[in-house]
């Protein structure tokens, strides 16, 4: 599959240096290694040339970075192990869909083992998977699965839309003393934005404004955040955009406060409907401001079936710029008071 | 190692037709893949033909093969017509999927290949259950698990292979020993010779995968043991895979050496047949040119064939 055809989409035009999403994960890994002789990587294939897309490469500390056999669930267990036994490992596959092999893994044992023990045990364990459609791969090597993830008690969920935040939430995902499962979008690896050279980290359940705007309030994870920015710029749109940079926890008062402003509310989430991220924002909203949503909120996922192999139905299955600006300018046209929830 | 005492002249030309057959669709593949007019990453056989050929000729319709993510070779050699498989690959309506699977996920229950999985190691248990499927309705039937040597690293293939011999399951556990995954050489990824574990639970047969009579013949003995015995069995077939893991490019691993002459299991069979006096140049030609009229109806077939409503995905 030509992943050299994922040309770069956009570019966060802000003033520093400038840095690939993918070097930017990089530069996070290397400087914690630098800094930290426990933190080390080890996944299936990631010590190999291609090092997951160029994340691991050239790294001052190439003699932690190991590799695995196809054990995606021992593996886990494995990193889960040297986590509570004073490493800070970081476990990396290159597509999230090989996270379901180790489900035992991460439901009962990752992310259960702090709660299990009081809240006693230290877990510093990061798992990094890819996510994301590529070219025909059909529905086992396209999936995204922040909501299933984000369902379990325990684990974190973070989902860099921006190389500056891929750098700061990885540092603060390495950083804590729990697991944290940070998923990257393989369509994100090229985009280009300023990235502080220093070490810096971000907090996860703090999200941000990519853009600002009255009529209507669009949240947006991961790529999703990116494609909603193109859709508002190329088309103008009066938004204010949120992305909410960590799926779990959520920052759920900055959410509130701009539908409160806004009055409509659209979840734009590359992932699938039923029991998602979508979902629980609009549950959000609908438990804590039901006054304030006047024209209705609406949610724009994937539908509610595995992805197609074939071109034109994977085109059509992942929402797009031009999608996202349809709904918007749909929802912005109508009139507050038709829809509201109360 | 090729004793012609065991093999008719009919079963030669066939195993030749049906390897010559996926070779074929191999160098459409690599003709036009750059010209993206398949879009789905394929994972080629070129180089392995003589497995999946060797063992299924020993197969009938109802016989069932559970595939990994490598499937064009199985899934002709068991008989899944070109022209569908050709269509899945151009994304068409009228692919072994409908066009849902591309090339890792091939369907033809006609033949007795309920799909195929690009998760590495999965499909070993779907093998299992076909075999179990069998005995719980006193069917005869045999099911083939056909994985590769990172499959073995996984731990539902140990699990598979527990449940198959405690059961009593008529399954053979077939190993495309192509000594890589993705870039990684075996020592890198499995630790023991799988033979050896394999030797606890069943009897093994080893073939050279390169050289489709000596998996024929050991694949006939290995299957018509499962078939005697209702239990499975374990074969491994040795291989070389020519190109990159995915992809029309040509493997240039450092640690790989391929001699494309000495390698070929077409040339092999070929000088076989020849030598043996089992077929003549002539008839060699013609099933070539018969193939290759097969694969233009094909490839005419598939490009003329709808793209899927997209209409499917409205929500
Ligand atoms: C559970 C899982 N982990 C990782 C992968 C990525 N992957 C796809 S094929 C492959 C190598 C498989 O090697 P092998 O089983 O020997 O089959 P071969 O490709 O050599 O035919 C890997 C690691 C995957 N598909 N599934
Ligand atoms: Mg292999």
């Amino acid at each position: 599959m030509p992943w050299s055809r994922f040309e770069k989409q956009w570019s966060i035009q802000e003033e520093g240096r400038i840095l690939s999403y993918k070097d930017a994960l990089r530069e996070a890994i290397d400087q914690a290694m630098c800094l930290d002789p426990k933190v080390f990587a080890i996944g299936l294939d990631a010590d190999d040339c291609y090092g997951v897309y160029g994340s691991m490469l050239n790294l001052s500390h190439p003699e932690r970075v190991l590799g695995t056999p196809i054990s995606e669930n021992a593996m886990t267990g494995v990193a889960l192990g040297a986590a509570l036994t004073g490493m800070r490992p970081i476990h990396i596959h290159m597509r999230v869909d090989f996270l379901p092999v180790a489900m035992d893994q991460i439901t009962n044992y990752v992310s259960k083992w702090k709660a299990m023990f009081g809240g006693k045990p230290k877990v510093p364990l990061v798992i990094r998977a890819v996510v994301g459609r590529g070219w025909g791969c059909g529905a086992q090597h396209s999936q995204t699965l922040h909501g299933m993830f984000a369902h379990l008690p325990g684990l974190s969920v973070v989902t860099p839309a921006t190389p500056r935040d891929a750098k700061g939430l990885l540092l603060q995902a390495i950083a804590l003393d729990e697991p944290v499962l940070f998923l990257e979008h393989r369509w994100l690896y090229k985009n280009e934005g300023a990235v502080p050279e220093e070490m810096y980290t971000i907090p996860l359940g703090k999200g941000q404004y990519l853009r600002r705007g009255d009529s209507l309030t669009i949240v947006a994870p991961s790529l999703a955040a990116i494609h909603s920015l193109q859709a508002c710029e190329e088309h103008d749109l009066d938004v204010d955009l949120i992305d909410p940079r960590t799926i779990k926890p959520l920052d759920r008062e900055l959410i509130l406060d701009s539908v409160r402003r806004t009055g409509r509310l659209l979840v734009v989430d590359y992932d699938s409907p039923v029991c998602g991220f979508a979902s629980e924002v609009l549950a959000l909203v609908a438990e804590e401001a039901p006054e304030a949503l006047l024209a209705g909120a609406q949610k724009m996922t994937f539908p509610d079936v595995p992805m197609p192999a074939s071109g034109v139905l994977e085109r059509r299955y992942y929402p797009d710029p031009d999608r996202i600006a349809a709904k918007a300018k749909a929802m912005i046209s109508r009139v507050k008071g038709e829809g509201a929830l109360v | 190692m090729m004793e012609n005492a065991q093999i008719k002249p009919a079963e030669g030309l066939d195993l030749y037709e049906r390897m010559l057959r996926i070779r074929l669709l191999s160098e459409h593949i690599l003709e036009v893949y750059r010209d993206d007019v398949m879009e789905t990453p394929v994972h080629l056989t070129l180089g392995q033909e003589a497995v999946a050929v060797g063992v299924c000729a020993h197969l009938r319709d109802e016989d069932v093969l559970s595939l990994g993510h490598r499937t064009h070779a199985g899934a002709l050699a068991k008989g899944l017509p070109l022209k569908s498989l050709l269509a899945e690959l151009y994304g068409r309506s009228t692919g072994c999927s409908g066009s849902y699977g591309g090339s890792m996920h091939v369907y033809d229950p006609e033949h007795g290949i309920h799909g195929s999985s690009a998760i590495v190691g999965g499909n070993i248990a779907l093998g299992v259950g076909a075999a179990l499927s069998f005995k719980l309705q006193s069917k005869e039937g045999v099911a083939v698990s056909m994985f590769g040597d990172g499959a073995c690293d996984a731990g539902v293939f140990w699990e598979s292979m527990n449940y198959a011999a405690l059961a009593g399951l008529p399954v053979l556990f077939l190993l495309e020993d192509n000594q890589l995954s993705n870039v990684m050489p075996k020592s890198k990824h499995l630790y023991p010779d799988p033979r050896a574990i394999a030797a606890n639970f069943m009897p093994t047969y080893f073939a050279d995968g390169t050289d489709a009579i000596s998996v024929f013949l050991s694949a006939k003995e290995a299957i018509s043991e499962i078939r005697r015995t209702g239990r499975p069995a374990f074969l491994h077939c040795p291989t070389k895979r020519w190109m990159k893991h995915q992809g029309v490019e040509e493997e240039d691993l450092p640690f790989i050496h391929i001699d494309r002459e000495k390698d070929c299991p077409i040339q092999k069979l070929e000088s076989f047949l020849l030598g043996a006096r089992m077929a003549t140049p002539g008839e060699l030609k013609q099933v070539r040119a018969h193939l290759e009229e097969e694969l233009e109806a094909a490839i005419h077939y598939a490009r003329q064939s709808p793209y899927p409503p997209v209409q499917a995905l409205e929500v």
